[in-house]
């Protein structure tokens, strides 16, 4: 089994794609993976691989995208916005969409879910939705951001009180400021401070949401448990998972959640 | 209040072990943790707590104790030691004591 690595003509350059396909002769269902972003996505990319390959060997097609201003395509972070992002699904999806018949899925980690649930609802089907460890707040998403860059700031002697409010006032001042050799444009700050997901659901259509934890815990946090009657509102069939694992989007060393690409798998052979 | 001192200095025990264990996983320090002491330097002298695993520690900080960072929180002497570490987070749990 091996990927197809390609570039996709699209605004502002092209985007760097790596499709893998089903190996054997029924292809169950097709995956577009969006990544996290800054050092989640360099972090992840192991864990990533090692699903992309289980799936494949159970018949499940996957399109890795890199964002506008990400990995291997064009553009800077800096210059790109909530907007590009958006198109970018919708391109992978027009790609994909070329390629198969079977039912797709959007497939998202961290960030990466947040981009998957905004864009959904504009893409010409529905899809299903598999989320790993959602983020689903761009006013979380810009908060994590805010909170590298002061972490950062810990690092050089004088500390970091303040670097908070002084990065915010960057922003509110209309200019960008730099976080972990990231440039977070003013206007990106502002569409993720704004970017609420509002769930849309409807159709024969299946949200995955699984949590890695570490440790077994006894309840769900409210704001989960929230979001996830939100989107069993809309008609989604909704299943909510966790497995025990590390943090692999964030631990220092790469990680790996083997219960993860397990359960993975095993939820999404019920669900395809 | 000796009782309710006593159980502030067990809770602060407790919270020493699950901040070691934090440490431990999110640094990928491999069992390392479990040698510190509250007098143990972090910031700065442990490698791997760089600007990532600063961001790590909070964020298991938070879904393990069920506290809000805030932003200000996010200062070098918050983070100096095993001991400042405690010391914040009991001060998150009994604002009333801290």
């Amino acid at each position: 089994m091996s990927g197809e690595a390609f570039f996709l003509p699209a605004d502002k350059g092209y985007r760097f794609c790596l499709f893998t396909p089903a190996v054997g002769r029924v292809e169950k269902a097709a995956l577009i993976y969006i990544h996290p972003f800054a050092e989640e996505l360099n972090k992840t990319r192991r864990m990533v691989a090692l699903q992309v390959r289980a799936l494949a060997e159970s018949g499940y097609s996957v399109l890795q995208i890199d964002l506008f201003g990400c990995g291997d395509s064009s553009g800077d972070f800096g210059d790109t916005t909530w907007e590009t992002w958006g198109q970018d699904v919708a391109l992978a999806f027009q790609h994909l969409r070329q390629r198969t018949r079977v039912p797709i899925w959007l497939w998202g980690l961290r960030a990466g879910c947040l981009i998957d649930g905004v864009s959904a609802p504009s893409l010409p089907e529905k899809v299903n939705l598999l989320f790993w460890q959602p983020i689903l707040s761009g006013k979380v998403l810009l908060q994590q951001f805010l909170r590298l860059g002061q972490a950062g700031a810990l690092m050089d002697e004088a500390g970091a009180k303040g670097t908070g409010s002084r990065l915010r006032a960057e922003l509110a001042a209309g200019r960008s400021i730099e976080i972990a050799g990231y440039r977070l444009s003013p206007a990106l700050a502002e569409s993720l401070e704004k970017a609420v997901l509002v769930p849309a659901g409807g159709g024969d259509v299946s949200l995955i949401w699984i949590d890695v934890v570490r440790r077994e815990v006894a309840d769900i946090s409210s704001a989960t448990t929230a979001q996830l009657a939100n989107w069993a509102s809309t008609g989604l069939r909704v299943e909510y998972q966790t497995v025990l694992g590390p943090a692999f989007w964030q631990t220092t060393e790469i990680e790996i959640a083997p219960a993860l690409l397990d359960r993975t798998l095993a939820t999404l052979e019920k669900a395809a | 209040m000796p009782c309710l001192e006593k159980k502030v200095l067990e809770q602060a025990l407790n919270i020493q072990i699950e901040v070691l264990e934090i440490l431990d996983e999110v640094l990928s320090l491999k069992g390392r943790a479990q040698q510190f002491s509250a007098a143990t330097v972090l910031l700065g002298a442990l490698p791997e707590l760089d600007s990532m695993g600063v961001l790590g520690v909070i964020s298991a900080l938070e879904e393990r104790f069920g506290i809000a960072v805030e932003d200000d929180d996010i200062d070098g002497t918050t983070f100096s030691t095993v001991g400042s570490l405690v010391a914040y987070v009991s001060g998150k749990l009994n604002p009333q004591v801290a």
